[in-house]
């Protein structure tokens, strides 16, 4: 039992220093912050302009993109990127679990979506003049969000073979997810097959969470039930870059 | 002798090709073991089987008596891996890269610093320890390699083509560096297309081809295998490439050409010398130089394999374009 729990902390332990590595390798860097930062803002300042928005609804919105935008759009290419230069193999020969391995690399985008969200949200909220309901349920729906975010860059990562397959397979995802989440336009404001279709992208989830944390001081069902689908989509998308980047090794 | 590194009818298969067929190995401890072959011949693969990168089709494989399939993250702990590219991250310093493997190894953090320091000395990189790896050359990356692997103090070393693409320098100051190691009782198994490599460094040699063991033995006893075999050194003048011409003499089994010599291996010496000089008479050639030679361990892989060993070194110089290109 007590090694159990021992193997257990040094996985843990392992996945945050692989998130730490690729913290100072790959994310951290100013063009990154600039691009997850800015096409949310653009599109705030462009609903802004036109006037007729509810503040509150579109910064739920464009928070919940800048956590797709900010962590997928490194996260895709992380795994990728190992892989060209060989520093992946490093990875596979170190005493670490290939789940370890996931996890770390997961981590990192999880870091970055929180941190991008954080240098969003904040000057936004005071900017704009926006009222947050529940600051803590916010918080929460980010990094659920982030970590489900971050789990779908690693699959992606894990399945493209080249930088450019990777972001184009990103964008592939990303755009559609955009546009159909409910991030611009209340999902139930759209046809009935396309709402249908919204329910199975996680973004959705991950809008009509922090929605509801903006508006709602109290916790809801609602609330819970789109955490729990992100958790679920979390952990299936894991699973799936974990098969599909041994499959890719082997 | 005790066994710290074991295979047995270990096979690697991806689709219809065999990478790995039924190899059955011991590596002991405290030896330098080398794994010579041509490029394709299976040495990459037998070295990501042995480090846990990859899984066996069918076999088994132990290292200091962990399954590699079973007890892989055990393994592993005894385990230094270099691999053939010097795969750190150039993003990273090099006191940056060594500390991230200690972590990675589960090195105790208090003493961290204090091994990443002696092995940057031991490298001579000391002074260059905060410069990010991608500003060194490829040799100081090599050495910082060796250096990650041996990090949390392994027992075993694996190294693919520790040499490869450096230049004389670089290698020499990295097979001593293997040759301490070895003293202070790591054992190593390494990889090379170096013939000569192998046999100024290994104790014992496994000649591997098409993904098989051919024979297992130290370079001394590899050598005498084909003292029976005479090897005869002829250049001529004006040099030209005469290799095919000089296989379809009498007596001569095989030729090739290295620098601006001619090896021959032959039957009987006395047999071939005069046919030689009659060679460059119908051919308008003049004898530079003739000699007759103790068979090296090159002589012993040629007629071993059947390869000529200028397969092994046309691929050297294929490989180290591809790195320049890649580089």
């Amino acid at each position: 039992m007590r090694d159990a729990t021992k193997r257990w902390v040094d996985g843990f332990a392992k996945a945050f220093y692989i998130a730490k590595k690729d913290a100072k390798v790959y994310y951290f860097k100013a063009p990154n912050f600039t691009y997850g930062l800015l096409m949310p803002v653009s599109l705030f300042i462009a609903f802004s302009i036109a006037g007729q928005i509810d503040s509150r609804l579109i910064v739920s919105g464009l928070t919940s993109l800048v956590v797709l935008f900010g962590t997928t759009s490194i996260e895709a290419v992380a795994v990728v990127l190992e892989r060209q230069t060989g520093t992946f193999e490093r990875l596979l020969a170190a005493p670490v679990s290939f789940f370890t391995l996931i996890l770390g690399k997961a981590l990192a985008g999880f870091f970055f979506g929180l941190i991008i969200a954080t240098l969003f949200l904040v000057p936004l909220v005071v900017i704009s003049g926006t009222s947050v309901a529940n600051p803590a349920l916010v918080l929460v729906a980010v990094a659920s969000s982030s970590l489900t975010f971050s789990a779908l860059g690693v699959l992606v990562s894990a399945y493209a073979k080249w930088v450019p397959e990777a972001q184009m397979l990103a964008n592939f995802l990303r755009f559609p997810m955009a546009f159909l989440s409910g991030a611009f336009v209340p999902s139930k404001l759209m046809p009935s097959q396309l709402w249908v279709a919204a329910h199975f992208l996680p973004l959705t989830y991950s809008v009509e969470a922090l929605r509801i944390a903006m508006n709602d001081s109290a916790v809801t069902f609602t609330y819970w039930f789109n955490l729990l689908v992100l958790a679920l989509f979390s952990l299936a998308l894991l699973a799936a870059a974990a098969k599909v980047l041994q499959k890719k090794i082997e | 002798m005790k066994v710290v590194i074991k295979a047995q009818e270990l096979t690697k298969r991806y689709g219809d090709l065999s990478a790995l067929d039924h190899v059955n190995l011991d590596v002991f401890e405290g030896e330098i073991f080398g794994l010579l072959g041509p490029n394709g011949a299976g040495k990459t693969t037998m070295i990501r089987l042995f480090t846990g990168q990859i899984k066996p089709t069918s076999g088994s494989a132990t290292v200091k008596g962990f399954d590699i399939v079973h007890e892989p993250i055990r393994a592993k702990e005894h385990v230094g891996v270099v691999l053939e590219v010097s795969n750190l991250y150039d993003e990273l310093s090099a006191w940056d890269n060594l500390l991230f493997m200690a972590q990675l190894y589960g090195v105790p953090k208090r003493e961290r610093e204090e091994r990443t320091k002696r092995l940057l000395e031991l490298i001579g990189l000391y002074g260059r320890s905060r410069d990010r790896v991608g500003a060194f050359s490829r040799g100081m990356k090599r050495r910082l390699t060796i250096a990650a692997a041996l990090i949390h103090k392994p027992d075993v070393l694996f190294l693919d083509e520790p040499t490869t693409g450096l230049d004389v320098q670089s290698s020499k100051t990295i097979r001593n560096l293997l040759k301490e190691l070895n003293k202070g009782g790591t054992t190593i198994f390494l990889t090379t297309h170096y013939i000569e490599e192998a046999d100024q460094l290994c104790q014992r040699v496994a000649i591997i081809n098409q993904g098989k063991i051919i024979t297992v033995n130290n370079p001394e006893r590899l050598k005498a295998s084909v003292e029976e075999q005479h090897i005869i050194e002829a250049s001529f003048s004006p040099f030209q490439d005469l290799c095919d011409q000089l296989r379809e003499l009498d007596h001569v089994n095989a030729a090739s050409m290295i620098g601006d010599k001619f090896r021959l291996y032959v039957e009987d010496a006395s047999k071939v010398v005069p046919l030689l000089i009659d060679f460059s008479r119908q051919n308008n050639l003049k004898i530079v130089s003739i000699n007759t030679l103790k068979p090296s361990l090159e002589d012993a892989f040629v007629k071993i394999t059947g390869l000529s060993p200028e397969v092994m070194m046309v691929e050297k110089e294929q490989r180290s374009e591809k790195s320049r290109n890649i580089g």
